[in-house]
């Protein structure tokens, strides 16, 4: 950008319409597709459209949408990187986010992780892989030796995705304290509106507002029922419970009142706490249970049934069963 | 239980001061000691001292004399801030941290010399607290965790394996894992490379799970197509291969009836032993027997996983917040102090006479009840409800314990 002296106030100058018009486009694409199209062949229009788009994003301040559009992004360059054949273009590209990244030739017949083109530090692989679900991406799945993690191709450009997804993420934080040209600020109002029709569609539908036990999944059911016991429940399993109740609507007093009977009760610290976890205090985040992944680390999870076999947190768990119920039960008139 | 315990309180509290005032200057803050949280346990009311800050480690030591507290904490975080509310600390990452814990390891003694105390009747017992005091029905209890060889020996075990994965597999030197004996009944280690500072609790999460062996897929091993783990193998798949052996190796039909596996696969698994011990050489065991089929054989991996992984504290390692006891400081409930020793001496390390702090004069008390312990190369006890003379560190350690009043300390030299 400043290389070609270009200024965001003459962005409007119909010269640079060209680029203009792919950023809206690459918003576009992301708002309805969820990718954004490979235009490498106009490479400096492809350049330069990317940080015109981002400020576009940023100053939406929509934070669904901003999510989406990075995420889109991050499509987009997994798709070139899962076509690049020559590793030495990977590994490159890994280096300028920080990797230390080798390439290898790693041979094993007899599990899953049994090829490997590459080898990454164990840092670099967690902080990407950290959030997937599959079972192959788990660290303890994977061939490990002196800190590096062996990954296929496919694989390394699957987590270059997820680095570039936090890196327009981060981007689409930073502050814009300039304001844009009245053409440009339209097209944002355009495209957020574009956004508002889909918004709905996208985002999964709203928790319900009302506690159905009997939708609870095994691991919240035995918490749940552990309390009236007095029975001790630890650190963890209250705070997977308590933000599990919360999400599925049941009000602060009804929480506390359940903990009660626990062995070591304290209205005050109880209170507290569940304040906290409802965001209603000091940082004011709002908690969600911790996936199950993380129950099982902590020796919460009893063991999955039939209703939890296939999701991997507890409130999408719920939410299945809810959806389960309603379909088979007909609707109740009052 | 234990009469004038106010006055056993101050006299613990005026010997960790005397501690401290000689030995201070051993105290080594953390590696960026400024941008490190510190919190103080103190006597009075039992109440955590947190969110304090200093710029250098005179200014720490000026402050543990003034205070005397029971037990010294840091941040493994790292903040901008670290005075300031948690929620305005500003987090800049954390030292990656592990905790073992006899707490935490199915040991041989079983924890039967914990005591647990009704707090209604007072009513006592050992070894795990009921649900309900048998005498009169609260479910309030006091609890105190004893430390025996046995737990010891288990905790250096599991930190012994812990530090043999974080140096093969995760390739960290024995240079950069600070190691400590805990004060207690356990051991820490820390590590402080850059690399991990910035790892998240969900990254952490997955190297809990590596070392517990949490979520290890066997079913991906193609035990059908004769291709199980093998001795060369990288990280787990070779620690079950080896582990696989030794179990074989020893085994008998009982144990591997107690695995579930069926009588006829196990009798044929016993009678061809040596065959199978022998296989490992070439292509593994997989399919040699006709009897012994791949369900099996994944009973035998699954149980070497539980006996391979690491029984840490899941949740010390992945909290980036946490609060860890400071190097050279006396553990509040034992009056032991937490220690480092390099990496590679724990297996000659004994804590029970590396971690002394109280090594001068003798202390009379009285006993109310205290399962046996040793210090040094000393058994003693058990007690119950009787006088006696015992050196500075063992009858702190009951002091410190809760099961003892003093009665008169002697400041001659032994």
């Amino acid at each position: 950008m400043q290389k070609l002296d270009l200024k965001i106030t003459e962005l409007d100058n119909p010269d640079y319409s060209r680029i203009l018009d792919r950023a809206k486009k690459r918003i576009e694409e992301a708002i309805l597709n969820a990718t954004v199209t490979d235009q490498t062949r106009n490479i400096e229009i492809e350049l330069l459209s990317f940080p015109i788009a981002i400020m576009m994003v940023a100053t939406t301040k929509d934070a669904f949408l901003k999510r989406r559009y990075a995420l889109a992004e991050a499509k987009r360059v997994y798709n070139i990187l899962k076509q690049e054949t020559n590793k030495q273009k990977l590994t490159e590209i890994a280096e300028c986010f920080n990797w230390k990244i080798k390439h290898t030739r790693y041979e094993r017949n007899n599990a899953q992780t049994s090829t490997a083109d590459f080898s990454v530090h164990f840092t670099n692989y967690l902080k990407n892989a950290g959030g997937f679900h599959e079972d192959k991406w788990k660290l303890v799945n994977r061939t490990m030796l002196n800190g590096e993690v062996y990954i296929t191709k496919d694989e390394a450009a699957r987590l270059l995705e997820e680095e570039v997804r936090t890196h327009v993420e981060n981007k689409l934080e930073t502050k814009i304290d300039i304001s844009l040209p009245q053409t440009i600020e339209k097209e944002v109002e355009r495209l957020k509106q574009l956004f508002n029709t889909r918004r709905g569609k996208i985002r999964q539908e709203e928790m319900p507002t009302e506690t159905v036990l009997e939708a609870f999944p095994p691991c919240m059911r035995q918490l749940y029922n552990m309390a009236p016991t007095g029975r001790h429940i630890s650190h963890v399993g209250r705070f997977a419970l308590t933000s599990f109740l919360l999400n599925s609507g049941m009000p602060v007093e009804s929480i506390i009142e359940h903990f009660r009977p626990t062995s070591d009760f304290s209205e005050k610290m109880t209170r507290y706490q569940v304040e906290h976890i409802a965001g209603g205090r000091g940082s004011r985040t709002k908690y969600v249970p911790p996936k199950c992944d993380t129950l099982r680390t902590h020796g919460i999870c009893p063991g999955i049934d039939e209703d939890c076999r296939r999701v991997g947190h507890p409130l999408a768990c719920y939410k299945r069963k809810l959806r389960s119920m309603k379909a088979q039960s007909p609707a109740q008139t009052p | 239980m234990v009469v004038d315990k106010i006055q056993t309180q101050e006299f613990i509290q005026h010997k960790f001061a005397e501690y401290y005032k000689e030995n201070s200057n051993t105290i080594e803050l953390p590696s960026s000691l400024e941008k490190r949280e510190y919190a103080f346990l103190l006597f009075r009311d039992k109440t955590m001292l947190r969110h304090k800050g200093f710029k250098n480690a005179e200014g720490f030591r000026a402050f543990l004399l003034r205070s005397t507290p029971s037990d010294v904490y840091y941040s493994s975080a790292y903040f901008e801030k670290p005075e300031a509310e948690m929620d305005a600390k500003g987090w800049l990452g954390a030292d990656l941290i592990f905790d073992i814990d006899a707490d935490h390891i199915p040991t041989q003694c079983n924890g039967q010399h914990d005591i647990w105390i009704c707090k209604n009747c007072r009513a006592t017992g050992h070894g795990a607290k009921p649900e309900k005091c048998p005498k009169c029905g609260a479910q309030k209890f006091t609890e105190i965790s004893w430390l025996c060889d046995t737990c010891l020996e288990s905790a250096k075990e599991e930190t012994i394996k812990l530090l043999e994965v974080l140096e093969r597999d995760f390739g960290f030197s024995v240079n950069e894992m600070k190691l400590a004996f805990s004060g207690h009944r356990g051991y820490h280690v820390h590590i402080e490379d850059p690399a991990v500072r910035t790892l998240d609790s969900i990254a952490r999460k997955e190297i809990v799970d590596y070392m517990a062996g949490i979520g290890l897929k066997i079913a991906a091993y193609d035990i059908e197509g004769g291709h199980g783990p093998g001795f060369d193998d990288f990280g787990w798949s070779g620690r079950i291969a080896k582990g696989t052996y030794e179990f074989l190796l020893t085994t008998n039909q009982e144990q591997l009836e107690n695995i579930a596996l069926k009588r006829k696969p196990a009798a044929r698994i016993i009678g061809q032993k040596d065959k199978i011990l022998e296989s490992w050489k070439s292509k593994g065991p997989w399919k040699l027997l006709k009897d012994v089929g791949p369900d099996s054989w994944r009973k035998i991996l699954r149980q070497c996983v539980e006996k391979q992984s690491v029984k840490i504290d899941t949740v010390v390692t992945t909290d980036v917040h946490r609060l860890i006891r400071l190097a050279n400081t006396l553990h509040g409930e034992t009056g032991l102090k937490k220690v480092e020793l390099a990496a590679n001496e724990i297996e000659r390390f004994d804590p029970l006479k590396s971690a002394l702090a109280f090594t001068h004069g003798s202390i009379s008390l009285e006993v109310a009840e205290a399962p046996q312990f040793r210090l040094r190369d000393t058994i003693y006890g058990p007690f119950k409800n009787q006088k006696v003379e015992l050196p500075a560190a063992e009858a702190m350690f009951l002091l410190c314990k809760g099961v003892a009043r003093v009665l008169e300390e002697s400041v001659s030299v032994q």
